[in-house]
């Protein structure tokens, strides 16, 4: 038990570090590079948890296409980032003083903070009991069930970024040459060879 | 079917108004004629069945306004008072349309007419078929909203713009009354509806109101606030000014508007609510006091009137003192009946001087008409009719209806009963005079017409001769056929319900059991006032022009109507002008605009620019605005500590 | 174990909408830009399939998904309100799109993902649910906003719109948590039930989640992406923006306040009355400097989102229902102004200044009737449907005794009511400048519909007035 629970400030504490690193870090490709930090831990502390299939879905997913699509971006638009917070300091005192009072207020709310018991209950009693069923078979039982609709709309919501995506990026620009395969295939000779009878002395 | 009459007419004008552009004028024409024909004929087969079969009906159509505690319906109300009026309004408005096809066939704005004509003849319909007070309303501020259009329907002139405002302010007045005694009725009832008012009506009986420091009868005020309304509507004495101004408008306006319709609004409002008058015997005393001072003084007035429709018109205002006078001492049905002959024989006499005046290029002087006798023979023949059925020739309509009402005066009880039998008695001897001059001065003699004038006057197309016909056949046969259900034994089986008097009619009985010499008094009155007419304007034309120049005074008195335009502009008009001039030189423009709007125009212009150079345009302000926004809600639950 | 899925029957419409875009997406994809009439067409018609299936599934509550999805009186009466409203914006956007050179297919289908976003925020009962319909709906109104690319404004209108509308769904998700963390479920039933006294974090959870609902409906301060972006898309965009989001925004709104914080009124009033006055001074104040029309409208819908969060701040059955009637009117007052606005085209080129209305009345009288009949009602005048909106829910306020929020409003309308009767004023007694084009068909549709609604309205407004107060009554 102690080790669990020091455990769980270890990658907790180093979740909260990188993250913090995420945005406070001058080079934009160690800012990625924090956030995969701040994704695996905060996978281990599915695994405390004994979720283990969120765990492997976080990094699989997060850490092994998002964050990695992430770097490549960042590494192939070459920005100076350094130039974008020229403003910064202009804005710091009155935004400083806004983030302060805020951190203020949130302590001070954190510091009263009773979580409610039918949270921790919930959160306690696992339906159904691990012992019986594994958690990526319990999740995938409610997911397809009663989480359905959740499910289901969030696939909709990718969907709407997909076509977001297509519709303000993708241009069929003329005078490209592109691959395509068809017509290679039903090429035929006749299509592409031309016989000419060149008298001679008198050129094509 | 009851819907079909009253929205056939909407529906007219709605065609006509909105698409009038693409059914084109003749299209307008026809289209609202139609509808109103049928709307006509339906309303006799209604009056049949609601007044001989008693089949009444109260039609919800949907509920209109609930708002707390007022809850006001839209409904059909059908009982015999509605069905006389809807046969009465149906009928002129249907004839009156037909009749302006001609009359009005070289104006431009055909569909607008017809389509305002159609609209007001809508609006009168919701008038007299509502079923309460609410609805009631609607219906007499649309008619006088369509009043006040048809009046000015020649915007151009600036006379007949005037003449409008002047009808919609002089109603203003009464109307104001009205709205009063609506609310003083709710105040007191808590409902706007008939059936819930008549049945309340006994229980407010000796309840007092607090008004102006002092306690009232309660039913009295009610009853002298509604009938406020009644007398501009009804133009009686001291709201009576509008009328003879609204003669502006186009004749068939005058004949549907301002003689059958419209002006006896008032009339039927008062039988409408004679249960709430009935028990308010002081009101009665008033309305009978107000109706006979109307029908003489008008019929003087029209004595000395030069303009054809202005005689008819005073006439009108004479007649419609009469209907009160009827009212007043509790003779309701009689009242109707002579509103029903009314109807008949007044816009027959203003159809027939439309008639005239189309003839003769848009004269309305009759010193500039005499022997058109042989020019305009049918026009010549309908005018005398109605004329005769106006004066109570034996037999006619009027014959039978006025007699009844000044038989009645003479049996009635109230304080002002026997000044109104003698007033209304003079009054028929002056109307005779007054509308045997019309008829004379214009119809007979020598022509003082312009030459060029008589020479293109002619007969007027079957179109307009037509509905002039059977206006006639109405104006003589009215009388004699109707004479049974609104004067006589069945009139309470005709009426039934919709009609209260609280001594059951006794009036009714009374009067037929008056003297010998008050049953042929009027009729007298009418021969020596056709005598008077023939020496002065036949025999002996001289003498009109000699009395004239030697009772000066008595003369202009009469000619300038007895002053009342002149002594309204002094006491009222010029004071409010004066007033609303200063207040808009002084109290508007310098004081209020000064300090109020302009000033604060400008301040307001400035708070807009500060607020605009809030829109930055820059990504992260906009962020920062909404985390001070939120910032600053949390920072104010934290003081107030949690809320 | 046995495994069943929950009914799916009161989901219908949303399946619906959602199915028929995939297919006609297919379709899309498939023949390419020849598919677009087909697309069109197709989407409208499912919008009003889905209107009919709201109207005609089986009355009264229904509930699905575990008690997550509604669908009471009050949830069909704003979705058939979104549905038309959606229908409507798209019935008007295909003339201006064509001579724009935009005709895309994908414009249809992101209208009906955006509907369908709008119909489970309305529905929505927990939390969850709440925000997968909003992400769903602003998802894709960023790309709507962004869609003529070509064009720097609409670009930049949709980042903007994109950027900002990501930290305000943070904001969502920080309240939700907190109100998660302190109540112990995403339930609204069961939030209502654990949310008895209002402790300091569920209030500032509260104030998270209003804040993150208040940018959907454009309230301030949470309003400064509107006029950039209701200025920068392209106008039938704006259109759509105006009318459909907003309903489904102030839908959410309500639902949250009355059914989940029940118990902790004094709370969330204090926030909405906050809204709610801020955006009325604002929106009548900030709308008179302007001189592009879509600019106009843009804070002419903050003002108005402020006069309906009057009705909320109320917190009765009354207000409620004033707010359903405002909305109701307000949807229809918004697609016929845009209806003209869309019609303001010159030699084939959009005209957004307001001064290029001057003399419409002599150009094009019929047109500038009706435009002038829906300012005056914007401007709430009566016998206009404007007026008896703002009257219903300032007479909610004044009967929950709140006075100062009544009269501020007033005033409001009043200062506002200046920027509406200019342009009504250019319209009839400025000199005339050259004609607009004739108005395409559709647009003429609309406004003619929405014009005679808003004159009428006064004659008989029983029906729509029963049906928000039925629909109100449901949620209390």
């Amino acid at each position: 038990m102690t080790i669990a629970a020091l455990f769980f400030y270890l990658y907790a504490a180093v979740a909260c570090a990188s993250a913090f690193m995420v945005i406070a870090a001058r080079n934009p490709v160690h800012s990625v590079l924090f956030l995969i930090l701040t994704f695996v831990s905060a996978a281990a502390l599915f695994v405390l948890l004994g979720a283990e299939f969120l765990a492997m879905i976080l990094v699989v997913v997060y850490v092994g296409a998002v964050a990695v699509l992430f770097l490549f971006v960042v590494m192939m638009l070459d920005v100076d980032f350094a130039e974008l917070r020229q403003g910064f300091l202009q804005y710091l005192p009155v935004g400083a003083l806004v983030g302060v009072i805020f951190l203020v207020e949130l302590v001070l709310v954190l510091g009263t903070w009773a979580v409610a018991p039918e949270a921790m209950r919930a959160i306690q009693a696992p339906i159904p009991p691990l012992d019986q069923v594994s958690n990526t078979q319990a999740i995938g039982r409610v997911l397809y069930t009663t989480y359905v609709h959740y499910f289901q709309l969030a696939g909709v919501v990718l969907l709407v970024a997909m076509i977001g995506a297509i519709v303000l990026t993708l241009r069929h620009k003329e005078n490209v040459k592109r691959q395509d395969v068809g017509r290679q295939i039903a090429r035929t000779r006749a299509m592409s060879v031309e016989l000419k009878k060149v008298e001679p002395g008198q050129g094509i | 079917m009851y819907q079909a009459i009253v929205f056939l007419p909407l529906l007219g004008c709605l065609i006509a108004g909105l698409f009038g552009r693409f059914v084109g004028a003749r299209g307008a024409e026809i289209v609202t004629s139609a509808l109103l024909l049928v709307s006509a004929a339906l309303s006799w087969f209604a009056f049949v069945d609601v007044g001989f079969l008693g089949h009444e009906a109260r039609v919800k159509l949907f509920t209109w306004i609930a708002s707390g505690g007022l809850k006001v319906d839209w409904a059909l109300r059908i009982d015999g008072l509605t069905a006389v009026m809807l046969v009465v309004v149906t009928t002129v408005s249907a004839l009156v349309h037909v009749y302006s096809i001609g009359y009005m066939r070289e104006d431009p704005h055909r569909p607008r007419f017809f389509s305002y004509l159609s609209l007001f003849t809508f609006a009168m319909l919701m008038l007299v078929s509502s079923d309460n007070l609410v609805q009631l309303f609607f219906g007499w501020e649309g008619v006088g909203l369509m009043s006040y259009l048809l009046i000015g329907f020649w915007y151009q002139k600036p006379e007949a713009n005037a003449a409008a405002i002047k009808a919609f302010v002089v109603n203003r007045v009464g109307d104001f009354g009205f709205a009063l005694g609506i609310f003083a009725v709710f105040a007191l009832v808590g409902s706007v509806g008939f059936e819930t008012i008549f049945a309340e009506a006994k229980s407010l009986t000796g309840k007092t109101i607090h008004i102006l420091g002092g306690d009232f009868d309660a039913l009295t005020v009610i009853c002298l606030l509604l009938f406020l309304g009644a007398m501009g509507k009804s133009a009686q004495f001291l709201l009576h000014t509008w009328l003879p101004d609204a003669m502006e408008g186009p004749t068939p306006v005058s004949a549907l508007i301002h003689a059958a319709t419209m002006v006896t609004a008032g009339v039927f409002m008062v039988a409408r609510l004679s249960p709430l008058f009935e028990l308010a015997p002081t009101a009665l005393a008033f309305v009978t006091f107000i109706g006979a001072t109307t029908a003489f003084f008008a019929a003087t007035v029209g004595l000395v009137q030069n303009d054809i429709k202005r005689i008819v018109a005073y006439s009108t205002c004479s007649q419609l003192g009469y209907m009160f006078v009827a009212m007043g001492v509790g003779a309701y049905s009689v009242g109707m009946f002579h509103l029903f002959t009314h109807a008949f024989f007044k816009a027959l006499l203003f159809l027939g001087a439309g008639s005239v005046i189309t003839a003769l290029h848009h004269e309305q002087d009759i010193r500039r008409m005499g022997g058109l006798r042989p020019v305009l023979p049918i026009t010549y023949a309908m005018m005398v009719i109605g004329t005769l059925s106006l004066t109570g020739f034996p037999l006619t309509a009027g014959f039978f209806s006025k007699d009844a009402i000044i038989e009645a005066a003479y049996a009635g009880h109230n304080a002002f009963a026997a000044y109104a039998f003698w007033l209304t008695l003079i009054a028929a001897g002056l109307t005779a005079f007054y509308s045997w001059r019309l008829v004379f001065v214009a119809f007979h003699g020598r022509s003082r017409a312009d030459h060029h004038v008589l020479e293109h006057a002619h007969e007027s197309p079957p179109v307009m001769t037509v509905p002039l016909g059977v206006l006639a056949l109405g104006a003589i046969v009215a009388g004699f056929a109707a004479k049974g259900i609104f004067a006589g034994e069945g009139m309470e089986q005709f009426f039934r319900e919709s009609i209260f008097s609280k001594d059951g009619h006794r009036i009714i009985e009374e009067m037929h059991h008056g003297p010998f010499w008050v049953t042929w008094a009027p009729t007298l009155m009418m021969v020596v006032g056709f005598a008077v007419a023939y020496w002065f304007y036949i025999h002996d034309p001289a003498i009109p022009r000699e009395l004239a120049r030697r009772n000066d005074i008595l003369y202009r008195f009469l000619l300038n109507k007895w002053y009342f335009d002149e002594i309204y502009d002094f006491l009222l008009v010029r004071p409010v002008k004066w007033l609303g001039y200063t207040l808009w030189k002084r109290g508007d423009g310098w004081l209020i605009d000064g300090f109020g709007p302009d000033g604060v125009a400008a301040r307001v212009l400035d708070v807009t620019k500060n607020v605009i150079r809030l829109q930055t345009g820059y990504l992260y302000h906009y962020a920062f605005v909404m985390l001070v926004g939120v910032a600053a809600l949390v920072s104010w639950f934290l003081v107030r500590g949690g809320g | 174990m046995n495994l069943t899925l929950p009914a799916l029957g009161p989901a219908l419409p949303e399946i619906v909408i959602l199915v028929g875009a995939l297919a006609l997406l297919f379709l899309g994809a498939w023949r390419g830009e020849a598919a677009r009439p087909v697309v069109d067409f197709g989407a409208i018609l499912l919008l009003v399939l889905a209107g009919a299936i709201v109207v005609l599934l089986p009355g009264g509550t229904l509930s699905t998904f575990g008690g997550s999805f509604l669908l009471d009186p009050f949830a069909r009466f704003l979705k058939i309100l979104a549905l038309a409203g959606a229908a409507a914006a798209l019935l008007m956007s295909f003339d201006f799109l064509r001579a724009e050179k935009l005709e895309r297919y994908e414009f249809g289908i992101l209208v009906l993902t955006a509907t369908a976003g709008m119909l489970v925020m309305i529905s929505s009962n927990d939390l969850i649910t709440l925000y997968l319909g909003v992400e769903l709906m602003s998802l894709s109104l960023y790309v709507m906003a962004a869609i003529q690319r070509d064009s720097v404004r609409s670009t930049e209108a949709g980042l903007k719109y994109f950027v900002l509308g990501a930290l305000s769904s943070g904001m969502l998700l920080y309240g939700a948590s907190l109100v998660y963390g302190f109540t112990g479920t995403v339930g609204f039933p069961g939030i209502a039930a654990a949310a008895k006294a209002g402790s300091l974090g569920l209030v500032f959870g509260l104030v998270f989640l209003f804040a993150g609902l208040a940018f959907k409906v454009s309230a301030v301060p949470f309003h400064m992406w509107t006029p950039d972006v209701y200025e920068g898309a392209p106008t039938p965009v704006t259109a759509f923006f105006a009318a459909a989001p907003k309903v489904a925004g102030i839908a959410i709104f309500v639902r949250v306040a009355i059914d989940a914080f029940p118990n902790i009124v004094p709370q969330w009033q204090q926030i909405v009355i906050f809204l709610a006055i801020a955006s009325m001074v604002l929106g009548a104040f900030a709308a008179i400097g302007q001189r592009n029309i879509k600019r106009l409208m843009a804070y002419s819908s903050i003002g108005h989102v402020g006069y309906t969060l009057v009705g909320l701040a109320a917190g009765t059955p009354a207000g409620v229902a004033g707010v359903l009637v405002y909305m109701a009117i307000y949807v229809a007052m918004t697609l016929g102004t845009f209806a003209c606005i869309l019609a303001m085209r010159r030699n084939g080129e959009a005209i957004e200044e307001i001064d290029e209305l001057a003399g419409l009345a002599r150009t094009q009288p019929m047109v500038a009737f009706l435009l002038g009949a829906l300012l005056f009602s914007l401007a709430g005048i009566p016998p206009l449907a404007g007026f008896f909106a703002k009257f219903y829910v300032f007479l909610a306020a004044i009967e929950a005794r709140l006075y100062a929020l009544a009269v501020i409003g007033v005033v409001a309308s009043v200062v506002g009511a200046y920027y509406y009767l200019r342009i009504v004023k250019l319209m009839y007694m400025d000199e005339p400048k050259a004609a607009f084009e004739p108005m395409a068909r559709p647009l003429g549709f609309v406004l003619g519909i929405t014009g005679l609604f808003v004159l009428l309205f006064f004659v008989y407004p029983a029906p729509l007035v029963a049906a928000a107060q039925a629909a109100a009554q449901s949620l209390f």
